[in-house]
């Protein structure tokens, strides 16, 4: 175990987006990160019983973290993106986290890996320390906190209504349109 | 941590920005351009003003992550009441200006930010 108390700052950034493709044989979701210039919406193609449909596009970044001091690099090629929770179910504990949090000046971020890999492997808690660590060091502290949670504490993801926080319609002077649910 | 010499209060009094949304003042230290919040995400520093015309309400979680000092949106964009409550909820000041993006900017840069 290193004794570097870690500087973190971002590393190997990669801009693209996040793809959602869903099947309508199985009704399975699943998601990667793509670095098309546009990846095109409405492409359908089968790959054994499945019926992949892309369903949306999502711009976004990949990156890593490294320590300023020892140059450690902390992966998080597994991470699809950061959600707002919207104080949608109340009996969420996500929800029930940011209460309690935002009442001690923690604002809170919900952690999504890539589906469905994401689903029985989740980012491991460390991981997502290492996040809070790194947004908080950027941060002026005594105003306020940062921290990420895991997107299995969703009580019910069908009916989540938390906002992805990602570029959306860069490309239309129109204001975008509100997200449908993609699960 | 460099001493700000400036604040949202200064900003708001020297150039014609209207605030939005609630908020404290705070200290303004330096300027970040961009319309992609990805690219605000990886690049701007807590204490950032981030200039950009986009309204919708992404802009406020990813401006809170990164701690920006203020989101001024450029050129009389409209911004959505959904996008300034958010704003309001976590203390972030949404400033608007008729002024195009490079405009400001150079306003900005004679008032003393981006000069090292």
């Amino acid at each position: 175990m290193s004794d570097c108390q870690h500087e973190w700052e971002m590393t190997n950034i990669q801009f693209g987006f996040v793809v959602f493709e869903k099947c309508f044989h199985c009704n399975e979701l699943r998601t990667y990160f793509s670095v098309e210039d546009h990846p095109i919406l409405g492409d359908v193609y089968r790959e054994g019983d499945c019926y992949w449909n892309r369903m949306a596009n999502a711009q976004s970044i990949r990156f890593d973290l490294v320590c300023k001091k020892c140059s450690h690099i902390e992966s998080f090629s597994d991470l699809m993106g950061l959600m707002h929770c919207t104080g949608c179910l109340p009996d969420c504990e996500v929800d029930v986290q940011r209460r309690k949090l935002e009442a001690e000046k923690t604002w809170i971020v919900v952690a999504f890996g890539f589906l469905p890999k994401a689903k029985t492997e989740p980012i491991p808690q460390e991981k997502l320390d290492i996040l809070s660590d790194y947004f908080n060091l950027k941060r002026d502290t005594s105003r306020s906190r940062i921290k990420v949670l895991p997107f299995n504490l969703i009580e019910d993801l069908s009916r989540c209504r938390g906002d992805f926080i990602h570029d959306v319609d860069m490309l239309s002077q129109e204001l975008p349109k509100e997200r449908k649910p993609l699960f | 941590m460099r001493r700000a010499f400036m604040t949202t209060k200064d900003l708001v009094e020297k150039i014609d920005l209207k605030p939005l949304s609630k908020f404290a003042h705070r200290d303004v230290d330096g300027v970040f351009v961009s319309d992609m919040v990805s690219d605000v995400m990886a690049g701007a520093k807590s204490g950032n003003l981030w200039l950009t015309v986009q309204t919708h309400k992404s802009i406020v979680p990813a401006a809170n992550l990164v701690d920006v000092s203020a989101i001024i949106i450029t050129s009389g964009k409209e911004v959505p009441e959904a996008t300034v409550d958010l704003a309001g909820k976590f203390n972030i000041a949404i400033l608007s200006t008729e002024l195009p993006t490079f405009e400001l900017v150079g306003k900005l840069y004679e008032l003393g930010l981006g000069k090292k």
